[in-house]
């Protein structure tokens, strides 16, 4: 009988073969016991509208016995026809009451239908029927898991050992139902023995992790771990779970260890790349991160997380070209999504392309009109872009800051006295060597430890960092709040009693200024790090700025009090690296050269522009850009070609990639003179071309980012630097580029009249930042 | 459930451990070892591997079983006897080291590292002729390699050659620019020697090379300030806090040259970190000085009651004892035992030297001092307390005194005596007493603190002390001229009745 010669084969596991033998002798149509096998051998290989056909022959040809009944009906299941199947196997179930099979069946057919309630109503029966049959038991146990019902779960699953004490799932379901009778050791001696029966399992290894850590066990969970990877070295299962155990804790530089040597070992597998990436992420060691997740992106391409966290790491790793590509191919095969588009956002805007940008994150609030996050990729987007004014910027800023989440975590009890010593909180992710700072560093190690303490809450602290140091030491105390989500972050700040805290982050990358919605301090206070414009925010009370950041005429568009120091907003700490001041350039060239250092993000085509206008009116001359955005060749191409449209030849236009610090500083050597872009003018970018010599011509506008240049200008006696307008600036360029002589001699002393200047007076700087710290204080204190 | 599995090959395996070990990262290195070992049991390439982490933890027995087994395998593995020699090394058997790499050496005579290797231990074992000569071949083969360099200039200062040193320091400089080490190593070596302006030349070089070092800065304000340009001092100094704002030997160098409000005492960090770098030339730095504690002390010993009677006073506490000088000068005094103690373990092992000590102690002043409720050694007399404390020119490194005193006074029997000496705060050119503590203490640009007379005897006083001698006297000479100082004996207020 071919029939059963092919369901011979069929059990020991060869249903192609089974096929072949039932297909060979195909002069036995009549034979309902041929199709009834060819439906069950078809089921096998998974293709149930081809069994269905093959079964229901059977049953026409006479062939009713339940086994072939109860196929047909798993048949129709998986063919799409529910009803039918259920129909069926209920019919089965009552031809045979003894049998527990058939309502197993229907059981399994519920729960993968997404019906829990049938489902348990079926596997109930089922044990009725059979008391000992472990798949319903473990089912049953699932189900009950699911709806958080431990107790009845965990007397299933003992029962189900007790019969089949080998069966891993049974020992990992006992261990979820433990943990949710509050019976944490029991439940991780369950996961054990799931991982000692079948250690490749990976998810029994991180069921096990959180069992010992809600035990408490966590330390002999890892000392437990790292004894599985001896005794079995090529499993990378002990590696995945320790290294994620150890993240948990904290651990990271371990954690890292272990997911890399689990990647290692299984390099074909997501589960380790994904968990190694972002552990690498959160640990900004991004180059790493990025090569990880490029790999888990390869190997799981329909993971959209994976894709957009590769694209906020390249970003992260100033690659913005790179960066917009992965984003933009993602809303490609994935479609929109507001947190995609405000990632794009932020990538274009670096990239020079600011109306595009602002458009980018307009169709992302469009998407998510209440979200937080679409305002601020526009507030960071929109200091860029041409003619904006003060007051679009204010509103946008207001905006935003509506949107921000807020708990009463109820009045501040911190001491009234308005002269006693105050605790300072330092609030950022970039208490480092960035422009934060540079800017910041100085005026903090200089205010007077009698009257002031310092506390930093640092996001993405760089250990070895010398900056980080220099803050490190300058604090009483170091605070890391990267895993403090903004409630907790407050509720921390408020428990360390900070009296007056500064935001050093704003809306930037690992910055919290969100927090401050929920106040970490009665006195909360707006200073350097993304601090582009006034903050918007109602709970943001006062503004350290100048007379020149803000003048009277533009209080109005701002939000907050304004604390305005005498002399500049920042005190700058030239590096000790920096190389001499050398000779005015266009003495050995007889060619003026200009450059501008600062990032595409701020060159505009209006600045383009005007830049073209001031080659065409001083003959021979060059300009020269250095930005990391140049390493992209059809970002500089780009450029190039705007430089071409507006008819300034191609060899007056030098574009250079960036460089180390040392070098891009020495690289004034051949400039004489920076031309600023506008509307966001430079920064740090132009105190450091003070130090190395190189006065800067700047267009001052209405936003505070506008301002900066005119500010470090003026606080060195540089105020005829500073143009009224575009048509001011290109003049005062000319004019400028004219006078070598004048040019030369302000060079050879620039150095040491910036040194002598309040800008890099440390002590005096800490002097009146601390007198605006306490009459902000002691006006809460009025209050 | 999905399963995980291995996937990679032993060779890839290996590959990456290599790496992992080659960047410190044991951790993730160790793991992929032992997978490894597993797919390719007995691999000499996984043994070196092994061995090469084992030295990178510090712990050369982990691989001692299976380095020996490869090189019987491989006995012409000139790679194998190098990693042996290091591991034997780092365990302490200096003989087995040198053996595996003049073996080394041997099977290949090209390798400038095994040379080294077998330089460095040649100096070690004190063989110093061969130790040069090994060393100036590998590092004339690879004149950029900084380690090579160093350890051929400590052979050649070793040999009594510094000239030689600094020669070899330079031509490493010149020929690796860029590495900050030998710059630093050049420096220090220019300091030693007392050559200042070369030492700040070097020191500017290295900054407009653009190296930013918190040391080359550190060394560039302690040779302007020994130049007595104290202003640039104070801005080299500044540099280096910037660079190195938690490395206490900095911070004290800064708040010696006035630029942060000063530490009531030096660090301790601070104090092993200049001794120790300093204890071989120590003493004759110290009597090139003309330094006259020991001889003061020894004056003021031989008028003790007891010692005078030629009774035999101890337990004696020589606090920061130093190379042992106040001990070598009391030697034919009935006092003893003697107890040293110091921060700095070269400077004790000087003193060690001497054996003229009955227990030496590495430990901080204050720290033993405290000991109190624990008394060391235990005591013929009355329990705690010695009848003798000696402290030459170790309060130099306290600004305050009241702690010290009170410390000392706990652990003196009554009756005891304290002898001590302090550099003498004196008005500057103006008139003015330096520093911010009313005139009582100050810290000077050596790093130093100095203490006016009227607050060593008030503070005394205070602790509980009757002070039975206070003078003036010259602690040593300073370019040809006369460092102030006070020598104290105090004494503790015998029981009465």
């Amino acid at each position: 009988m071919s029939a059963e010669a092919a369901l011979e084969r069929l059990r020991a596991g060869d249903a192609p073969g089974a096929l072949s033998l039932l297909d060979a002798s195909s002069c036995d149509d009549g034979n309902p016991a041929r199709h009834a096998a060819r439906g069950m051998t078809l089921l096998d290989m998974n293709q149930p509208e081809a069994a269905r056909t093959a079964l229901r022959a059977a049953v026409s040809l006479g062939d009713t016995s339940p086994p072939t009944l109860l196929n047909l009906a798993i048949a129709e299941g998986r063919a799409g026809d529910l009803p039918r199947a259920h129909q069926l196997m209920e019919a089965v179930a009552e031809v045979m009451p003894d049998w527990d099979e058939p309502l197993l069946r229907l059981a399994e057919s519920h729960r993968a239908a997404g019906d829990p309630v049938a489902a348990e109503h079926a596997y109930r029966r089922v044990l009725e029927l059979n008391a000992r049959r472990e798949e319903a038991l473990i089912a049953l146990a699932g189900l009950l898991i699911a709806r958080a019902e431990g107790s009845e779960a965990r007397l299933l699953l003992l029962r189900c050992i007790g019969i089949a004490p080998g069966r891993a799932e049974a020992w990992a379901a006992l261990g979820l139902a433990l943990l949710l009778t509050a019976e944490p050791a029991l439940a991780h001696t369950a996961l054990t023995e799931a991982q000692r029966l079948e250690p490749e399992v990976a998810e029994y290894a991180l069921h096990g992790i959180e069992a010992a850590r809600v035990a408490g066990t966590a330390d002999a969970e890892l000392a437990r771990l790292a004894l599985a990877s001896d005794v079995a070295p090529l499993n990378p299962v002990p590696l995945l779970a320790r290294g994620i155990l150890l993240e948990r804790l904290g651990r990271r530089d371990e954690a890292i260890d272990a997911l890399e040597a689990a990647a290692i070992l299984a390099p074909d597998e997501v589960l380790p790349a994904k968990m190694l990436a972002s552990v690498l992420a959160r640990s900004h060691r991004l180059r790493d991160a990025e090569a990880a997740l490029r790999r888990a992106s390869e190997l799981d391409p329909d993971d959209p997380w994976l894709r957009n966290n590769h694209g906020t790491v390249l970003m992260r790793m100033h690659q913005h070209a790179k960066a917009r590509g992965v984003l933009l191919e993602l809303i490609e095969t994935h479609g929109e999504d507001p947190l995609v588009l405000c990632n794009l956002a932020n990538a274009t805007a670096c990239l020079g392309l600011q109306e595009e940008a602002v458009g980018v994150a307009r169709r992302a609030i469009e998407l998510a009109p209440d979200a937080g996050l679409p305002r601020r990729a526009l507030c960071n987007t929109l200091p860029y872009q041409d003619g904006i004014t003060g007051a679009t910027m204010l509103a946008a800023l207001r905006d935003c800051a509506a949107r921000l989440p807020r708990t009463g975590l109820g009045r501040f009890g911190n001491d009234r006295d308005p002269e006693r010593k105050l605790t300072i909180g330092l609030l950022s992710g970039t208490l480092k060597t960035h422009p934060v700072g540079w800017l910041t560093v100085a005026g903090i190690e200089t205010l007077d430890p009698a009257r002031f303490g310092v506390i930093c809450l640092a996001q993405n602290a760089a250990l070895t960092d010398p900056i980080a140091r220099r803050f490190r030491t300058a604090a009483q105390e170091w605070i890391d709040v990267d895993a403090m989500d903004d409630v907790t972050l407050a509720t921390r700040a408020r428990e360390l009693g900070i009296d007056v805290l500064i935001d050093l982050g704003g809306y930037g990358d690992a910055a919290r200024m969100a927090a401050c919605a929920h106040r970490l301090a009665p006195v909360q206070v707006k200073w350097v790090g993304m601090q582009n414009h006034s903050s918007g925010l109602p709970e943001i009370d006062w503004f350290i700025t100048d007379r020149w950041e803000t003048p009277p005429e533009l209080e109005h568009v701002y939000s907050e009090r304004l604390l305005r120091l005498p002399d500049g907003y920042v005190c700058y700490s030239p590096p000790g690296y920096a190389p001499d001041v050398g000779p005015l350039p266009a003495l050995a060239n007889t060619c003026v050269t200009f450059g501008c250092f600062n990032n595409l993000a701020k060159v505009t085509p209006r600045v383009i522009a005007t830049w073209a206008e001031v080659l065409r009116r001083v003959p021979g001359s060059k300009l020269v850009l250095k930005t990391h955005q140049f390493h992209d060749r059809p970002t500089a191409d780009r450029v190039r070609t705007a430089f071409a449209d507006a008819e300034i030849a191609a060899d007056r236009v030098e574009l250079r990639g960036s460089s180390p610090h040392r070098a891009f500083m020495g690289e004034y050597g051949q400039i004489d003179i920076v031309l600023d872009p506008f509307p966001y003018s430079g920064g740090l970018t132009t105190c450091e071309a003070l130090w190395m010599g190189v006065p800067t011509v700047t267009l001052p506008g209405e936003l505070f980012a506008s301002r900066h240049s005119m500010s470090h200008l003026s606080n060195v006696g540089l105020d005829d630097w500073v143009a009224r307008d575009a048509a001011d600036y290109v003049a005062l360029a000319v004019a400028k580029a004219a006078d070598l002589a004048g040019l030369a001699a302000l060079r050879a002393g620039l150095r040491p009249r910036v040194k002598a200047s309040p800008l890099c007076n440390a002590p005096r700087f800490g002097r009146n930042l601390g007198a605006a710290l306490r009459h902000a204080w002691r006006e809460w204190c009025a209050a | 459930m999905q399963k995980l599995y291995a996937a990679a090959d032993a060779e890839a395996l290996t590959d990456r451990a290599a790496q992992l070990v080659t960047a410190g990262r044991l951790g993730a290195a160790r793991p992929l070892l032992a997978a490894a070992k597993r797919l390719a049991p007995g691999s000499i390439r996984l043994a070196d591997i092994s061995a090469r982490l084992a030295l990178r933890a510090n712990m050369p027995d982990a691989a001692t079983a299976e380095i020996d087994e490869a090189v019987e395998t491989a006995p012409e593995n000139a790679g194998l006897r190098k990693r042996r020699a290091e591991l034997r090394w780092q365990a302490g058997d200096l003989e087995g080291a040198a053996r595996d790499a003049a073996e080394a050496v041997v099977l290949d005579r090209t390798d400038p590292a095994a040379k080294a290797l077998l330089g460095v231990l040649m100096l070690e074992l004190g063989r110093t002729t061969d130790a040069v000569a090994c060393l100036a071949e590998a590092f004339g083969s690879v004149p950029g390699n900084s380690g090579f360099a160093a350890a051929l200039a400590t052979a050649q200062e070793t040999a009594g050659d510094p000239d030689a040193a600094l020669a070899t320091l330079l031509r490493c400089v010149e020929a690796a620019p860029g590495r900050i080490d030998p710059r630093n190593a050049a420096i220090l070596l220019c300091v030693r020697r007392r050559d200042y302006r070369q030492a700040a030349r070097l020191a500017e070089d290295t900054r407009r090379a653009g190296i930013a070092d918190a040391c080359s800065f550190g060394l560039l304000g302690h040779a302007l300030s020994s130049l007595g340009q104290h202003i640039e001092a104070a801005d080299a100094y500044a540099e280096a806090l910037k660079l190195g704002p938690q490395d206490p030997y900095v911070r004290h160098l800064v708040a010696a040259a006035g630029i942060r409000p000063g530490a009531p005492r030096a660090p301790a960090e601070y104090l092993r970190a200049v001794f120790d770098g300093y204890a071989t030339r120590f003493e004759q730095h110290l009597i090139s000085l003309g330094y006259r504690m020991p001889g003061l002390f020894r004056a003021v010993l031989r008028q003790h009651p007891l010692i005078a009677a030629g009774e035999r006073v101890g337990p004696v506490l020589d606090l920061g004892c130093g190379t042992g000088l106040v001990a070598l000068a009391i030697a034919d005094l009935p006092v003893g035992p003697l107890i040293g103690v110091d921060l700095a373990p070269r400077m004790l092992a000087e003193a060690k030297a001497k054996g003229l000590y009955d227990e030496l102690r590495e430990a901080d002043v204050m720290d033993v001092l405290r000991e109190r409720e624990k008394p060391l050694p235990p005591l013929a007399g009355e329990a705690g307390a010695y009848p003798l404390i000696l402290a030459a020119d170790v309060f130099c490194y306290f600004g305050a005194l009241a702690d010290v005193f009170a410390a000392v006074h706990a652990n003196l029997a009554p009756g005891g005596w304290l002898v001590c000496s302090v550099e003498e705060l004196l008005p500057d050119r103006d008139g003015v007493i330096p520093g911010d503590n009313d005139g009582q203490w100050a810290l000077q640009r050596q790093g130093r603190y100095a203490h006016s007379l009227a607050y060593l005897r008030d503070t005394a006083t205070a602790a509980g002390f009757q002070v039975l001698r206070l003078d003036r006297e010259t602690v040593r000479y300073e370019a040809d001229s006369p460092v102030a100082g006070l020598l104290a004996v105090l004494q503790r207020v015998p029981h009465v009745g």
